[in-house]
């Protein structure tokens, strides 16, 4: 790194320190709850990242192509007008289940666009998506898809 | 990394492109034959003015340079938006965009 970008870098983070000390903080899921990422169903998935399953199916919309041409690269977005404090990606596809996680501050707008990486199973794969509202409930939303050509394996 | 910012109303879209080969386990085994080759950005998060409006824990299933978008209120035209990654084998990266 260069000497300049590291200074201004180093300066911002005693700015963020002092200026903000109730900002929403980073959370690093992978750290705080190892075992998400190593879940192979997503039962277990969930169960590991919100302690339950049971969600309320409503709220939460995931917009994909029906069938992805490539499984390298499937462009999904979730949305949603919850009050939310975090949410999650988990499919059924890949070896393991979680594939992103979210941590959702006061002024973040619920609407991400991202690029994921499926398996061809043959059966069509469903994508499922498990967010935690800032009133303490589970909410989830459901997409199922295919996938032409495989992204894991290449 | 890639970052464009663009103010729409009083909402800041953010597209960022991060460079990465987000090399899954069985990827990473096709190739060299160990497991442990495996490299992925684990964690993405942006600042704007010290508060977080964007945080991800990110798995090996994301594409290949994968791309995010998302959205945060609040922001102003001419401010900086700042965007950190960390990969698994521990690199890091930081970019900063203005906010058009």
């Amino acid at each position: 790194m260069e000497r300049r970008n590291f200074l201004s870098l180093v300066g911002l983070g005693a700015l963020a320190l002092t200026v903000a000390p109730a900002a929403v903080r980073a959370e690093d899921f992978r750290k705080l709850k190892p075992t998400v990422w190593t879940a192979k169903t997503v039962e277990d998935a969930v169960k590991a990242m919100y302690g339950s399953d049971t969600a309320t199916e409503s709220g939460i919309t995931i917009t994909t192509p029906d069938v992805a041409a490539s499984g390298g690269a499937v462009p999904v977005n979730v949305k949603s007008d919850l009050d939310l404090k975090s949410l999650t990606v988990f499919q059924n596809a890949n070896p393991e289940s979680t594939v992103i996680a979210f941590t959702i501050g006061k002024s973040s707008v619920v609407d991400y666009d991202m690029k994921m990486k499926l398996k061809s199973v043959g059966d069509p794969i469903t994508i499922t998506v498990i967010a935690e509202g800032n009133d303490g409930k589970l909410y989830k939303g459901t997409r199922t898809l295919n996938v032409a050509l495989g992204g894991c394996e290449g | 990394m890639k970052i464009k910012a663009k103010l729409k109303g009083d909402i800041v879209n953010v597209k960022v492109l991060a460079k990465h080969s987000m090399t899954t386990y069985d990827q990473a085994e096709k190739r060299t034959g160990n497991r442990d080759d495996a490299n992925f950005i684990t964690h993405i998060s942006a600042t704007y003015n010290g508060e977080v409006v964007f945080d991800a824990s990110t798995s090996q299933f994301l594409s290949k340079n994968p791309i995010f978008k998302f959205k945060f209120k609040g922001g102003a035209k001419g401010e900086k938006l700042e965007m950190n990654w960390v990969d698994f084998k521990g690199n890091t990266k930081s970019g900063k965009a203005k906010i058009k």
